[in-house]
């Protein structure tokens, strides 16, 4: 179980959050919804870390990892990966050698091992044919679908996506549903998903949280989304450009 | 007025606590460096990796940087030594210079121009492209993984360059003082062996591995600080480069009243 209870956080004089309180049940898939600039990204950056809150504590898996120190914070990663926003390969390695690194890491597996099992995982997202290539010579979409491999090696039990389907095209974005479906099916995985793209959403998500200034608007099932009668989250998901949304 | 007075003033001010947080932030990294590397946990591949990149990158203008050193400090000793006659004094004149004190400086000055730079500027483009942190979120530490590599090939390499450096600039001193004042190289070589430097060899050989550390210590320092996208990663090169060579001088200062040679 992932629990945020009542996070702060601001950089400078800008507010970015303001109390943000949410829970994802064990085996869930939450979907994080919020206009650009809302704060998603700088949410999920808390549960691993990257950013720690003004106040406010962060549970994961039952455990208080608010104020963990940064070697503290080596173990909880291993267990939550984090996909980025932005795919973040280390462009001086080739595509295999991205995804083989954590293995030859954590596991002290030989260049071998480590490259057969990278490969493997490339093959979750279809890009075993590219392992030889480099970072720079392809482009966004499948980059981050490299990146969703590099972030599966260590197994994790929680994953956090931050817009995985973003600048991937209808068939791919597809497969990314698909392989989150079948982690939390098939893996029990708990996973946050970051994401504009209302057709994923509204596929796999189990629940919805939708930010807006700085605090969760709402909290609920699809259903719910698409039953609510608050005109910012209908404006949001219907896509609308006039409305009561602030941005 | 106030402020014409106060303008100056703050901007010293500026200066000086930017100068106490680098020297603050350099040592704190030095000493989680140390940390990794007692008892030695890092990684050897990189470690390959970047004394093979900081070798093929810094040979080419040491050797060149050594060359002309050499054939400078003939040059400026030619006048003296065609007027007195002392071709004997040559070689020790070119060894105790070169060696001691102008070979390290020099050579320290263009591996932190070359090497240096080209870190702060990597280090910086992984901060900004969130590289790094996603190595953090792998739970890869980026001091073992990034800086201590980086910091083992530029000591390293810094030495060898070093024991090149020497070669080569006596190199250039013999060419040059055969073709211009006409001493022969067997002259100044055994003029050199007979003058007994190897306390300036050491001495320089040990300042080179003191600019090295400052090197690869500022330079990681300043990259792992950038903020700010592509000025910021323009910014930190800037002040690594400038910070380097300070350090250079500082060091080799320091180093030199430390350890004084020759007298
Ligand atoms: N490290 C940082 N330093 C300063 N400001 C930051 C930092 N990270 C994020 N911000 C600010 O926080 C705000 C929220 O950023 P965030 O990246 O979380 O937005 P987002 O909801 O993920 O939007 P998008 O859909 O565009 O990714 C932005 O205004 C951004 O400028
Ligand atoms: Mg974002």
């Amino acid at each position: 179980m992932i629990e945020f209870i009542d996070i702060h956080k601001s950089f400078g004089p800008k507010r970015v959050l303001k109390g943000v309180s949410l829970t994802v049940d064990q085996g869930q898939v939450l979907y994080v919804i919020g206009s650009s600039g809302a704060g998603k990204s700088v949410l999920v950056k808390h549960l691993v870390g990257l950013l720690r809150p003004d106040s406010g504590r962060i549970i994961l898996d039952g455990r208080d990892v608010t104020w963990l120190s940064e070697a503290e914070f080596y173990a909880v990663r291993k267990k939550c990966a984090m996909v980025f926003q932005n795919s973040t390969l280390f462009d001086s390695m080739s595509i295999l050698d991205n995804v083989a690194l954590p293995y030859r890491k954590h596991f002290r597996l030989s260049r071998d091992e480590a490259s057969r099992r990278a490969l493997d995982k490339l093959a979750l997202v279809q890009m075993e044919d590219a392992a030889r290539r480099f970072p720079g010579d392809l482009g966004d979409g499948l980059r981050k679908r490299v990146a969703i491999a590099r972030a599966l090696t260590l197994e994790p039990e929680f994953v956090i996506f931050d817009e995985p389907t973003t600048g991937l095209d209808p068939v791919a974005a597809a497969n990314v549903d698909a392989l989150i479906r079948s982690l939390r099916n098939d893996t029990g995985v708990t996973a946050i998903v970051v994401s504009h793209d209302l057709r994923s959403i509204f596929s796999v998500a189990d629940r919805i949280a939708m930010i807006y200034d700085g605090n969760i608007r709402l909290d609920g099932t699809p259903q719910e989304f698409r039953a609510s009668d608050d005109p910012v989250v209908s404006q949001f998901i219907n896509g609308r450009a006039d409305g009561p949304m602030k941005i | 007025m106030r402020r014409l007075l106060m303008a100056p003033l703050s901007s010293v001010g500026r200066s000086a606590l930017g100068l106490a947080e680098t020297i603050g932030g350099a040592t704190l990294l030095f000493g989680r460096i140390l940390r990794a590397l007692i008892p030695p946990r890092f990684d050897r591949d990189e470690t390959w990796r970047q004394l093979y990149g900081v070798g093929v990158k810094s040979y080419a203008i040491v050797v060149v940087t050594a060359l002309f050193v050499g054939a400078i400090m003939v040059i400026q000793t030619a006048f003296y030594v065609r007027r007195t006659g002392a071709t004997s004094l040559l070689g020790y004149g070119v060894g105790f210079t070169v060696f001691a004190e102008i070979g390290p400086i020099l050579i320290g000055l263009m591996f932190s121009g070359r090497v240096g730079a080209n870190t702060t500027a990597e280090l910086g483009t992984m901060v900004v492209t969130e590289q790094v942190d996603a190595l953090r979120a792998l739970a890869i530490d980026p001091i073992r993984y990034l800086v201590v590599p980086r910091f083992v090939a530029m000591m390293i390499m810094m030495g060898l360059l070093m024991v090149l450096g020497d070669g080569f600039a006596i190199i250039g001193a013999t060419l040059t003082a055969d073709t211009l004042i006409g001493v022969d190289p067997s002259v100044l070589i055994s003029s050199l062996l007979e003058s007994h430097l190897l306390d300036e060899y050491l001495l320089g050989l040990g300042k080179a591995l003191c600019f090295g550390v400052s090197i690869s210590v500022l330079s990681c320092w300043f990259g792992l600080g950038v903020r700010g996208g592509a000025t910021g990663v323009g910014r930190a090169v800037n002040n690594s480069v400038v910070a380097n060579a300070a350090a250079i001088f500082f060091i080799d200062f320091v180093v030199g009243w430390l350890f004084p040679v020759g007298l």
